[in-house]
């Protein structure tokens, strides 16, 4: 059930923080009963996470270990643990509004803003390489459009995603 | 009529009232009021010398209406009312009030104010008992007998308990022979017994001891002289009255006549056809002229229409030694009339080929508990042999998956309760018989619940059954090994194991039998949220329905274990019994009634009634108008608050008393507040404000209570009536929306709510001045809350100014 943000921030726990999040919503209906953990193609390579853990430790407000971990950071978002999920729990949707709490924490791996950075210098996240532009070619697809990058960190400044500098007029 | 001649006395609970409210003031008050013929003060008059005052004044004539302020908490009300009636004078000529719990303790630190509201009360209680009207008793015939749809384990069960109180029964069963599902789950926990096990009836005369128990095929139960059993059959129409249903049952034929087969087998033996044997979960094959198993009841065979070549083969028919076989028998239809009806149709399980991660419908290796149950089952489809179903091979590692389709928000969010105890059952039992099986049970959480079923989950383990916590994302086949993957995630180990398994048993849910949908649209009865028959109350009349007449019992209401079935089985016998034992209903007409000069062609109350107690009657051509089935009527009202013509009326509640109890109440004010009428439903509405009382809350003596029997009754027209008579503010307290006592009043009363604040804004009235409150018996506090904010409320919004005020 979608909770509705009425406490303030300070007061919620941690699984009203997630479940007042878009994404969040469905965390307070998982029961651990593992259909998630046997579903993830992760959780069997890499000891680092366990789907299952993830929802149990926010469940138990274990914030700081949530936040700060690996674990968030190692989902792929294949949903096989959304599908199977007897309780309808949005597992990997729950993954992405932990990891919105992680970056406002100032948790976030390197990459994420490589990423970021590159989205607002070039317009992509990934370099398109030569590699790419050759197969393109090839399948018979049109080169890609080069991205108007001006207008793209217009929506981002519009959206928050690049917060406008502060000018000393506004200070 | 006479005139009225009021009685009123005055209760001052052994002078705990008159040290608040001054009683002096009181009795010369009511004095002046013409009709009364008779004050009295006392300390009680419940019981003892008190009620034998009462008691006298009717027997002398001297009164024939009585009011009495007492406290209610003393069940006043019942004593009185029995009381008077005993005296010779209808009890619903006795109205009690609360000067208590209503007056006294909510406004003792005011008692001027609670003075004045006292004053108002007696004028309200004089006003309305002056109007009150005698009310009969009714007696409906009523039919000793019952239809009992379903011959399973609880259906059977009631029918032992009907027959022998003496009523005649009539048993349908839709499959062609008894049993239902119980008869194929081999062995029931916490007893280990056979599932066709029942306890004989007392007219099976030779056997008949506090010991017996029985198969069912030698119980007696198919003798009993006062059953008749039906198989292959369906109830296709109901009609009537509680006390007498008319039902109509459509027989399937047979194609074996019952009264010549000896079961001698010979058809079998003749029989070119075969078929997949469905009884036995497809595991053996059948014929087409068939039995389930040889312990059934009727012990006579069946030809499956399916299967069967009929005229063109007709082998049986020339090989039965008795010419009991007539390929040319058609359906017909049995007319039954009787005085209840007990559904008993069950439940059965969930088909799991929907999870497809589980491939039930792909892998023949994957089977459900039931299935396995036929295995066990010595009369069963591999005589007891638990084998692969791929090949006929022994199974030896097995798992179990609990929660295959339970407790699950795609298919059934519920826990079906049983299956926890079906798996321990079954893996004990096959691991009984086979000690080398390699027994595994994911589960998410095991729920052995009731008495000794703990035990089982132990002697599981004792026994080497292994336990899994965790529920398996995928079942999959190892075509090398020639075995299934169970994909489970131990929780408490974190290690994911793929165990192998010859066979995997699924726990599948239980779900609503098939039919349970239309049954109930015939029965005129509700399903519950997720498909099951709903009783009346769950806590209070676990067997009965809205429907007086007809009864519930064992899983149609819900999956359960044998003897919570043999418990239902029993109280839905005892429930029919107490319904109809004096063959006749007696009942008070408290009921609706309908004006004929004002009603006519408009269909609201039959569709809003909860009872189904108003019908349509046609007058002249193209008219007709409502009438009210004073059997089925339970005189709550809502038909009155829905009737756009003001056609309809309770006897017990008519709308002239409600309007001079009004004008009563808001006569008199005494405080420097401003007037609020608090309109309270008798049940939960009335009582929250019996129970403000009696905790001594305190709200302003300015709100007025009056009850009525259900929200549901208030029209919008008395909302405004009220505010004409000086109420200022409006407020309804009423059952909550689902806990409402007669279905959907509360929920009724709100939308007409809503559309009274439309009109009181067209009216130049702040609609904040009407509002509605739902609580609880124990919610006084909210009452004493809601009224103090009304009062605040209203005193903020200034006094009232109605159109024509000078």
């Amino acid at each position: 059930m979608p909770h509705h943000n009425i406490k303030k921030a300070e007061t919620m726990s941690f699984s009203e923080e997630v479940t007042c999040r878009h994404g969040g919503e469905t965390l307070t209906a998982c029961y651990q009963c593992g259909t998630c953990a046997s579903s993830c193609p992760v959780a069997r390579l890499d000891p680092r996470f366990n789907p299952r853990e993830v929802i149990k430790l926010s469940l138990l407000g274990e914030r700081e270990e949530v936040v700060s971990g690996d674990a968030i950071w190692l989902c792929t978002s294949c949903f096989n643990c959304q599908e199977r999920c007897p309780q309808n729990v949005e597992i990997a949707d729950v993954i992405y509004a932990l990891r919105n709490i992680a970056i406002e924490a100032g948790h976030s791996p390197n990459i994420y803003a490589d990423f970021g950075a590159a989205l607002i210098a070039e317009g992509r996240i990934v370099q398109i390489s030569k590699f790419v532009e050759k197969k393109r070619e090839e399948y018979g697809l049109p080169p890609l459009k080069p991205v108007g990058v001006e207008d793209l960190n217009k929506i981002l400044v519009a959206t928050g995603f690049i917060k406008p500098e502060k000018t000393e007029a506004s200070q | 009529m006479e005139q009225p001649k009021v009685g009123v006395f005055l209760s001052d609970c052994g002078k705990q009232l008159s040290e608040i409210l001054d009683f002096d003031a009181l009795t010369s008050f009511v004095k002046t009021i013409p009709n009364v013929a008779l004050i009295a003060r006392g300390s009680e008059f419940w019981r003892g010398k008190g009620l034998q005052t009462i008691v006298d004044a009717v027997k002398n004539g001297k009164i024939n209406r009585v009011v009495v302020a007492e406290n209610i908490t003393k069940i006043s009300d019942v004593n009185i009312a029995q009381a008077v009636e005993n005296a010779g004078l209808n009890s619903y000529l006795v109205e009690v009030i609360d000067l208590k719990n209503h007056c006294a303790w909510p406004h003792r630190n005011t008692p001027k104010e609670a003075t004045e509201k006292a004053k108002a009360m007696l004028l309200s209680a004089i006003e309305r008992a002056k109007l009150l009207e005698p009310i009969e008793k009714l007696e409906f015939p009523a039919l000793k007998s019952a239809l009992i749809i379903g011959g399973g384990i609880g259906g059977m069960q009631t029918a032992v308990d009907l027959t022998d109180l003496g009523f005649e029964v009539n048993l349908i069963e839709k499959a062609p022979f008894l049993g239902g599902l119980a008869a194929r789950a081999g062995r029931f926990f916490p007893t280990d017994d056979c599932a066709i096990c029942i306890q004989p009836p007392s007219s099976d005369v030779k056997t008949i001891t506090h010991t017996s128990r029985k198969c069912v095929y030698r119980s007696g139960f198919s003798e009993i002289p006062n059953l008749n059993i039906l198989t292959n059959a369906s109830v296709v129409a109901v009609d009537g009255v509680p006390g007498n249903y008319k039902v109509t049952v459509e027989k399937k034929p047979r194609y074996v006549d019952a009264d010549k087969c000896v079961a001698c087998d010979k058809c079998v033996s003749v029989c070119p056809v075969e078929t997949s044997d469905a009884y036995n979960a497809n595991l053996s094959k059948r014929k087409a002229i068939y039995i389930n198993v040889p312990v059934v009841h009727p012990q006579v065979y069946v030809i499956d229409e399916d299967a069967c070549k009929f005229h063109d083969c007709a082998k049986c028919v020339s090989a039965c030694p008795t010419n009991a076989i007539d390929l040319d028998q058609k359906p017909e239809q049995v007319t039954f009339n009787v005085g209840s009806i007990v559904v008993a149709t069950g439940f059965k399980e969930f088909d799991p080929s929907a999870i497809k991660e589980y491939h039930y419908d792909e892998y023949p290796d994957v089977v459900t508990n039931l299935e396995l149950a036929r295995m066990i089952d010595g009369f069963g489809p591999t005589g007891g042999q638990i084998m692969r179903p791929s090949n006929g091979k022994p199974a030896k590692k097995i798992v179990f998956v609990q929660c295959a389709g339970s407790r699950d928000r795609r298919y059934n969010p519920y826990c079906s309760g049983i299956c926890c105890m079906i798996s321990l059952k079954n893996a004990s039992l096959v691991k009984e018989a086979n000690p080398d099986a390699e027994i595994s049970i994911c589960y998410i959480d095991i729920r052995t619940t009731g008495r000794e079923h703990e035990y089982y989950y132990e002697r599981a383990r004792d026994m080497g059954i292994k336990f899994v916590k965790g529920r398996p994302t995928e079942i999959y086949a190892d075509e090398e090994k020639g075995k299934l993957i169970v994909d489970v995630e131990d929780a408490l180990l974190k290690r994911f194991l793929d165990l192998e398994a010859d066979l995997v048993v699924l726990a599948t849910a239980m779900v609503p039998a098939e039919g349970t949908a239309e049954l109930a649209e015939l029965l005129g009865l509700d399903l519950e949220v997720d498909g099951f028959f709903k009783e009346y109350n769950a806590k209070l009349r676990p067997t009965e329905t809205k429907q007086r007449g007809i009864f519930l019992c064992g899983g149609a209401t819900f999956p359960k274990d044998a003897p919570t079935v043999s418990l239902h089985a029993h109280s839905a016998a005892m429930k029919a019994v107490k319904f109809l034992t004096s063959g006749k209903i007696v009942k008070d007409q408290r009921t609706a009634f309908v004006n004929d000069e004002f009603c006519g062609d408009c269909e609201f109350c039959p569709v809003m009634c909860p009872y189904g107690a108003i019908s349509l009657e046609p007058t002249t051509e193209d008219h007709f108008v409502a009438r009210v089935s004073d059997l089925l009527c339970e005189g709550c009202g809502v038909c009155v608050g829905t009737c756009p013509l003001n056609a309809i009326e309770l006897r017990h509640s008519r709308p002239a008393q409600m309007e001079a109890q009004v004008k009563a109440l808001m006569s008199v004010n005494g405080t420097s507040k401003p007037l609020v009428l608090a309109i309270c439903c008798q049940e939960c509405g009335h009582t929250a404000v019996d129970s403000s009382g009696m905790a001594k809350l305190q709200y302003p003596a300015n709100v007025r209570i009056i009850k009525v029997p259900c929200a549901g009754i208030v029209r919008v027209n008395q909302i405004l009536e009220a505010f004409k008579a000086g109420a200022q503010g409006v407020m309804i307290v009423e059952c909550k929306t689902d806990g409402c006592h007669y279905e959907v009043g509360s929920e009724k009363a709100n939308k007409k709510m809503d559309f009274a604040k439309v009109l009181l804004k067209e009216y130049g009235i702040e609609p904040e001045r009407l509002e509605t409150f739902k609580m609880v018996y124990i919610e006084g506090a909210q009452f004493a809350e809601a009224a103090q904010m009304m009062t605040d409320r209203v005193a903020k919004l200034g006094t009232l100014k109605l159109l024509g005020d000078s």
